[in-house]
């Protein structure tokens, strides 16, 4: 039996190895920030979760672009997961932001370009989650979804350049191609930024795994019922389930 | 789940012991009465207030670290070493407008000037505290619901196979 927390897999070992090493340079390693003090290292979060949910954003479009192309269920597998974490990732972006805002900035919350966009990408994720749970089962349901999908991806690439384009108060980028050379972190601080996004990267990974096994479960129960001639009434079957076999009994 | 609980345990002591010993020395945070110069204008030492009224002297070396912000909020940051004229300029312009300052010394000896810190340093771990305990604290959630969702489904999957073949 496939155990979700199987600890002879590599990827949580790994992940939780990552994460190890990344709180220890983030709480012991890296020197204190001189302008904001200790706040300043939720920087080591914020960034990291903030890439995963642009991450998870991606691959809901790529998989999205994949599965119109050639209508194979495990593409649509695969963006349904990654939108489930990246809603995880984008809830703690927001989290995160307005508790590091709340000592810098003395509010919790500014309407300014770069907070606006990364909300409304949380709310692009909010929205491709109810869709795919409300909307009828149907091949226009996954349609729709991918479409959804695609224009989460067009809005990340704005909110990466907002600090940049609109110069308010969320400091500009300071990682990346488009990051200004005197907005850039020192190497002590930039190192422990690259490797705490790794950590959460494989984070994001092995939660899109353990996800996409739920899923294939999921899958597994339908096909068992056809074999078995117990098939569920499709009422009665997740939204989900019921597309899969739907759309196997199509294919 | 040992594997999580192990991380919050080791990453809750890092924050306790780590940051706290981070922000070890002399902190004063309160308002510039002083300012000394040598006749380059290069400043030589300063001098703070806080809010008890206990003024303290400070001298300078060329690593002390400077933050300090104008009237319309711009942050200036610098060393002693790269614009020693600047900084007299900039911490005069603080005591003309009872700016309050935070300084950290060792010996005596400033190693930071900044804009004074919005609240308590208790407070600002308060902040990271509650950063790093939503975090983690939502990934275990997310991770319990999908691994109590797989146990579900393979107690499913265990059923509809029924007798034939048993669950493993």
């Amino acid at each position: 039996m496939t155990k979700v927390l199987n600890f002879l897999d590599p990827m949580p070992i790994v992940s939780a190895v990552l994460m190890g090493v990344a709180l220890w340079l983030i709480f012991i390693w890296v020197p204190t920030e001189i302008n904001q003090g200790a706040v300043q290292r939720i920087l080591y979060f914020h960034v990291p979760v903030a890439w995963g949910s642009m991450l998870g954003i991606f691959v809901v479009s790529g998989s999205s672009i994949m599965y119109l192309w050639n209508k194979n269920e495990k593409w649509d597998r695969l963006a349904v997961a990654s939108a489930e974490v990246g809603v995880v990732f984008g809830g703690l972006m927001l989290l995160s932001g307005m508790i590091w805002a709340r000592p810098v900035w003395s509010v919790w919350w500014t309407g300014e370009a770069k907070l606006t966009t990364a909300l409304i990408l949380f709310f692009i994720y909010v929205a491709y989650l109810m869709f795919r749970a409300y909307f009828p089962p149907g091949a226009q349901r996954q349609r729709l979804a991918a479409v959804i999908g695609l224009i989460g991806a067009v809005n990340t690439p704005i909110i990466y350049f907002a600090a940049n384009l609109w110069a308010q108060a969320h400091p500009p980028i300071v990682t990346g191609p488009a990051a200004d050379a005197e907005s850039s972190l020192g190497s002590d601080l930039g190192t422990v930024l690259l490797v705490s996004t790794f950590a959460f990267t494989f984070l994001f990974i092995y939660l899109v795994q353990i996800r996409l096994k739920v899923r294939k479960a999921e899958d597994d129960i339908i096909e068992l019922k056809r074999n078995a001639g117990t098939h569920a009434p499709i009422s009665q079957a997740t939204p989900d389930q019921a597309q899969s076999t739907e759309a196997r009994g199509t294919s | 789940m040992a594997v999580a609980v192990l991380l919050i345990v080791i990453t809750g002591n890092m924050i306790l012991t780590g940051t706290a010993s981070a922000q070890s020395g002399t902190t004063i945070s309160g308002i510039v009465v002083g300012v000394d110069t040598d006749p380059d204008g290069r400043l030589t030492k300063f001098a703070i207030a806080d809010s008890s009224g206990t003024v303290t002297t400070f001298g300078v070396s060329e690593a002390t670290e400077y933050g300090l912000e104008n009237q319309a909020g711009d942050r200036w940051v610098s060393t002693q070493g790269e614009q020693p004229g600047e900084i007299a300029r900039r911490l005069r312009d603080h005591r003309e407008r009872f700016a309050p300052v935070t300084v950290s010394s060792e010996s005596g000896i400033a190693t930071s000037v900044v804009e004074r810190e919005e609240g308590k340093l208790e407070t600002s771990l308060g902040y990271l505290f509650a950063v790093f305990a939503i975090t983690w604290a939502l990934f275990f959630v997310y991770v319990l619901y999908v691994g109590r969702k797989q146990r579900v489904l393979q107690h499913e999957i265990a059923r509809i196979k029924g007798p034939s073949e048993p669950a493993k």
